[in-house]
């Protein structure tokens, strides 16, 4: 898991009302260029949505998705090419099986599903790539921050939750 | 002092303890495991404290110089206040301390518990089970007042957590329960000064590597065509028991064990948590299950993945207090 | 000072863009915050970045300050990524010690609010530099060249392919499946839009094809397997039996002598050939061939001309060629339509426009005459759009389960082109061209549309989502009738009396599927191969050395497909001539010591870059195989496999460095 830094932050807390903070997984040849497509358009979305981009979505490991939300992130969403399009022939066909497995699991564990999203986004779907932003940023929204670092610390994570031990 | 701890100062020998904490007592019962070398280990070291097979009291413990005790295993997860405590007396009681076993590593199966509430857990034990008779519908308290005054139990923590989200630790035995024999290979290892007396939670008494490694069964590189259940069909022998569809944990599960399950037939559980450099085991699972399933659509990709009955319950059956997540919101 | 650093000086270069992203971010204020950042040493904003001054400077600063991380934030990296890791390079540092961070495409030309595109910006820039200080130095790999090419498939894209790269000094194996020479091309008449005979261009390109002591042609030859990577691909080759050789005379006796027939291909099923065939009148190699599945070795052909140039027993032979590159040009097939579709199988009236095109052609199973009665005013109604531009729903599903929704580009004026050519035939035939959209794109092209309105060929427009019907014409004055509601005037419906009627069919890839999975091609979803970028990469494939010439890549004419032969040869030229190929550094590699032989990256990896080292039991990466697509590494349960520049820990941090917010994260390890 990633090393977090103390960084020191002069002025970039953000404003005090909650703002959905969504992290996007997009793959280089795809979706990404989707995402540019949206931007030559000037199609306007949400700031929400950071980008992290990859070569292809099959590079996507199902622990990026985890530790973003453990870190924070009020939904996470995974673009890639769609099935048969796929830059590296089937690096997809990966994605396609493991989101959805993974998906379960977070469901499972009590993850609002609407929070993980799934999609195909193809590099002259900039018009899909502005919506689903408005859409899931909006969703989010509507679900609530998620805050699992405030879970974690809730278990004793890091900070254990302890009272001094007998016979000292 | 009292008596016990006189002799002992006076011995010399090695002082080791074992203390178990939420647990099955499964790990105490491998100590044992190591057969004659048992032998050995009682003419090298005195046991200084082993709430499983002798009578120390906690003041014994507390009474103890610090750093005391040379070799300290503490075994199970902490669940409730009683353990915490004894996990931080412990830690500045020993010169070593070594989680042991899955649930003091990972968290084990009560860590699955982090998958519900406190309060589902006290409605099925206490509440709501048919075999119960709780009219009343009396439940555990930290405090109670009785007769005799008041009665105070441990508190009831909502999470589990491992020996290394309370303490520092110095070394960690996966397994469920660890193989005997690498353990005590271990142990000589730490007696020896081969090991570091103080170390940051380095996992000994297993490999780095999966089980794979030490799988008799063959891979074909298919894949997944259908899951099942070990109850539902006989396996082939000699093939890779993940490639017939028996999920096995195999791949994303550390060696140590001899493969064991898998030389019975079963597949692994993943009881020695996650292998490598890895940290949460699950999704080191999905990540390489999704890979290798055998379908180019994505409904059969969803069939495919329907098909596996409890994911959570699969991929993180022993290492839930070790996951990114740590158990459900 | 080592020359990698750590990521203690990190140097942030924020690009105004001209106002582009300026006008919204306030990237002064962006370069103070990210500046205050540990590890930050130089921040600064600047008109154009991409610009020589732009350059210059980071060139100085990297120098003066001996930054060892340089941050880019500007345009979308697809621009000009490579131009700034130029500029590392030539300022010393390794060019791969560099984030490229999106805040046009992705910040200012999306996000209204200015604050919050500013604060989106910080963001971003900062998740770069907590990743930017995980990186390492990384070398392009470099792959020494064969310096030969093999071109697969002789038709005009590959024969074009093949010159030009003989032009330039390459040894080239030209290797064609059938037994002769000119693909698609020969089997038209004339072409548009010059009126020029086909296979009189045709026969000059293979001219200089075979005249040129540089090329191999090797024709009945059949791909067997072809391994390795770029640089050093070894293929084998079957050379099937010809039968008949560069010794036999008299080959219309042969041929004549033959009793065998079969369906003649060439004429699309319009006409029978012998089993001892010549495919079209000057084709290349000008021996017949013998088609063994109709042979059955009688051995009258050899009687006929006394024995000398035919060999019913001869065998296969199989030979190994080596190339540095290859060139894919193994062309398209015409749609067929499904029987019956607009009638197609059922009415003997309902033809391809293929079919046509060799009815019109003077060389052709008919001579030149049209199977209709001129004097008689009969009437042709086209209609386009068969098999292509198809919808789900509408149109009946193809074998392998889709539709083919593509336009086929080229029959709208191929079927104006025929038209007219029928009407100089049959001047009193009445035609109506039944269309969706009249795509007469290309240059000269426009013209045959006009000259078809004015020669009165009557223009009917249907809706797609209902296409014209064709049925027997229950009145008997002709064989079939054709009906739609016509668009032009309102949705009238239409029903028009036809003696003929030519469907306009649109185009599938001929089929590779051996090949494709030998070169690992990735193919599109209307299974054409698929290249790198449509725009800035159009005749590559994502396997490095492996080039695409013409229709195998997607529906073009001949003017496209020769133009991509062209580039295919200049661009595998280019790589041979370097002597070497460089390919990005982004590949995987395996930790030995965690990598435990489980086998689920091999099982994983779409291009068999990954092998298994039996003596120790773990897998190994090709470097030169490996296209850098990181699926083995997300796949690895043991995480044992990483990817260069795409690792763990870069990933992670950025994340880590996104959701940061005031105050340290829990720590979660």
């Amino acid at each position: 898991m990633a090393e977090t830094h103390a960084v020191q932050r002069s002025s970039m807390a953000p404003a005090e009302a909650w703002e959905p903070r969504i992290i996007a997984f997009l793959c280089y040849w795809c979706s990404y260029t989707g995402a540019d497509n949206a931007g030559t358009a000037r199609l306007k979305y949400p700031p929400n949505v950071d980008i992290i981009r990859v070569m292809c979505s099959g590079r996507i490991d199902p622990e990026f998705v985890t530790t973003a939300f453990a870190h924070g992130a009020d939904g996470v969403m995974v673009l890639g090419c769609h099935i048969g399009d796929c830059h590296y022939i089937a690096g997809n066909h990966k994605t396609m099986a493991r989101m959805p497995l993974l998906k379960r699991t977070l469901v499972d564990l009590g993850m609002e599903p609407e929070r993980f999203v799934h999609e195909w986004v193809s590099a002259a779907e900039g018009e899909k790539f502005a919506r689903l932003v408005r859409d899931v940023t909006e969703q989010v929204r509507r679900l609530g921050p998620l805050d699992w670092p405030q879970r974690l610390v809730q278990r004793g994570v890091g900070t254990g939750m302890g009272r001094e031990a007998w016979g000292h | 002092m009292n008596a016990n701890t006189e002799s002992m100062a006076r011995t010399g020998k090695l002082k080791i303890g074992m203390y178990w904490a939420a647990s099955c007592g499964g790990c105490d019962i491998s100590l044992l495991e190591i057969g004659p070398h048992i032998l050995e280990l009682a003419a090298a070291a005195d046991v200084v404290l082993w709430p499983c097979a002798a009578d120390f009291k906690y003041r014994d413990v507390a009474a103890y110089p610090d750093q005391y005790i040379d070799l300290c295993f503490f075994n199970g997860g902490v669940r409730n206040s009683e353990q915490e405590e004894i996990a931080r007396l412990l830690r500045r009681k020993s010169k070593t301390l070594v989680a042991y076993g899955a649930c003091a590593t990972d968290g084990g199966i009560p860590a699955l518990a982090n998958t519900t509430t406190v309060e589902s857990i006290f409605a099925a034990s206490y509440l709501d089970s048919p075999s119960l008779d709780n009219p009343a519908r009396v439940q555990p308290q930290p405090i109670t007042a009785c007769e005799f005054g008041e009665l105070q139990i441990p508190h009831f923590y909502r999470h589990v957590l491992r020996l290394a989200d309370i303490v520092e630790v110095d070394y960690q035995i996966p397994g469920c329960p660890p193989q005997a024999e690498r353990v005590w290979t271990a142990i000589l290892a730490l007696v020896a000064g081969e090991l570091p007396a103080r170390n940051r939670a380095v996992k000994v008494a297993c490999t780095d590597k999966a089980v794979c490694d030490e799988c008799p069964r063959e891979k074909r590189k298919v894949r997944i065509k259908e899951f099942r259940r070990p109850h539902q069909a006989l396996a082939e022998p000699g093939w890779c028991l993940l490639e017939q569809g028996f999920i096995c944990m195999g791949p994303a599960t550390r060696s140590g064990c001899g493969a064991l399950c898998i030389n019975a037939n079963l597949p692994c559980r993943g009881c020695y948590g996650p292998s490598g450099a890895v940290t949460d085991q699950g999704v080191a699972m999905i990540g390489a299950l999704g890979s290798i399933l055998d379908a180019s659509t994505e409904e059969r990709a969803r069939e495919l993945i329907d098909q596996i009955v409890d994911p959570v319950g699969t991929f993180y059956r022993f290492t839930m207090a070790s996951s990114d997540l740590r158990g459900s919101r | 000072m080592s020359a990698t650093g750590n990521g203690a000086k990190i140097g942030v270069f924020i690009c105004h863009c001209g106002g582009n992203i300026s006008d919204v971010v306030d990237v002064k204020r962006v370069a103070d915050e990210v500046g205050a950042l540990p590890g930050v040493v130089f921040t600064t904003t600047t008109t154009f970045l991409c610009s020589d001054p732009g350059q210059v400077l980071m060139e100085q600063k990297i120098q003066e300050l001996g930054l060892d991380r340089v941050i880019v934030a500007a345009c979308s990296p697809t621009l000009h990524q490579l131009t700034f890791r130029r500029a590392l390079d030539r300022a010393g540092l390794n060019q791969f010690l560099f984030e490229h961070v999106n805040v046009r495409e992705q910040v200012s030309w999306v996000v209204e609010n200015h604050e919050a595109a500013t604060q989106k910006a910080t963001r971003l820039i900062s998740a770069a530099i907590g990743r930017a200080r995980h990186l390492t130095p990384l070398d392009k790999r470099r792959i020494p060249i064969h310096p030969t090419a093999l071109v697969i498939g002789g038709g005009i894209a590959g024969l074009v392919a093949a010159r030009d790269l003989a032009q330039r000094g390459m040894n080239v194996t030209l290797v064609e499946n059938r037994p002769f020479l000119g693909g698609r091309m020969a089997q038209l008449h004339t072409l548009f839009p010059t009126g020029e005979v086909a296979r009189e261009l045709l026969a000059g390109v293979v001219e200089d094809v075979v005249d040129h002591p540089l090329i191999t042609v090797l024709t009945n030859a059949q791909i067997l397997e072809s391994e390795g990577v770029v640089g050093d691909f070894r293929t084998r080759i079957r050379i099937e039996p010809r039968g008949a050789n560069e010794h036999l005379n008299y080959r219309g006796n042969a041929i004549a002598a033959c009793p065998e027939e079969t369906i003649n291909e060439f004429d699309f099923g319009l006409s029978r050939r012998k089993a001892i065939y010549m495919a079209y009148p000057g084709c290349y190699p000008p021996i017949p061939a013998i088609d063994w599945h109709t042979c059955t070795k009688c051995g009258k052909c050899v009687w006929a001309v006394g024995g000398k140039g035919i060999d019913l027993n001869e065998l296969p032979r199989e030979i190994t060629v080596q190339s540095g590159v290859i060139v894919l040009a193994t062309g398209y097939d015409p749609y067929e339509p499904l029987y019956g579709e607009y009638g197609y199988g059922i009415f003997p009236r309902v033809i391809t426009l293929q079919q046509l095109i060799r009815n019109l052609d003077p060389q052709g199973p008919t001579g030149g005459q049209l199977p209709l009665d001129c004097a008689g005013s009969p009437r042709i109604a086209f209609i386009h759009c068969v098999g292509a531009r198809q919808i789900e729903g509408v149109n009946q599903r193809q074998p392998d389960g889709k539709v083919k929704d593509y336009c086929a580009r080229t029959c709208c004026t191929g079927a104006m082109h025929a038209a007219l050519d029928i009407k100089r035939q049959c001047p009193k035939a009445t035609i109506a061209s039944f269309y969706q959209d009249m795509r007469t794109y290309g240059r000269g092209h426009e013209a045959y549309y006009e000259r078809a309105c004015e020669s009165g060929v009557i223009f009917l427009r249907y809706d797609p989502r209902h296409p014209p019907r064709v049925e027997r014409n229950p009145k008997g004055d002709s064989a079939l009738l054709v009906s739609t509601r016509d668009l032009l005037t309102g949705g009238i419906e239409v029903e028009m009396p036809a003696d003929l009627v030519v469907l306009a069919t649109g185009v599938i890839p001929h089929d590779i599927s051996e090949l494709v999975g030998m070169y690992h091609c990735a193919v599109g979803y209307d299974s054409f191969l698929l290249e790198v970028h449509p725009k800035l990469r159009p005749v590559e494939l994502a396997v490095s050395g492996v080039f695409l010439a013409g229709c195998c890549q997607g529906p073009m004419d001949i003017t496209e497909a020769t133009a991509a032969a062209s580039a295919a040869a200049s661009k595998a030229a280019a790589m041979i001539a370097q002597g070497q190929v460089e390919m990005d550094p982004f590949n995987a590699t395996v930790n030995d010591q965690l990598c435990t032989g489980c086998q689920t990256c091999l099982t994983v990896c779409p291009y068999d870059a990954v092998s298994r080292d039996h003596v120790r039991g773990i897998a190994l990466i090709s470097e030169a195989r490996c296209t850098g697509c990181g699926t083995c590494a997300a796949a690895c349960p043991s995480n044992a496999i990483q990817q260069y520049g795409f690792n763990d820990a870069e990933v992670l941090a950025e994340v880590a460095m996104l959701l940061h917010r005031a105050g340290p994260a829990p720590a979660v390890s």
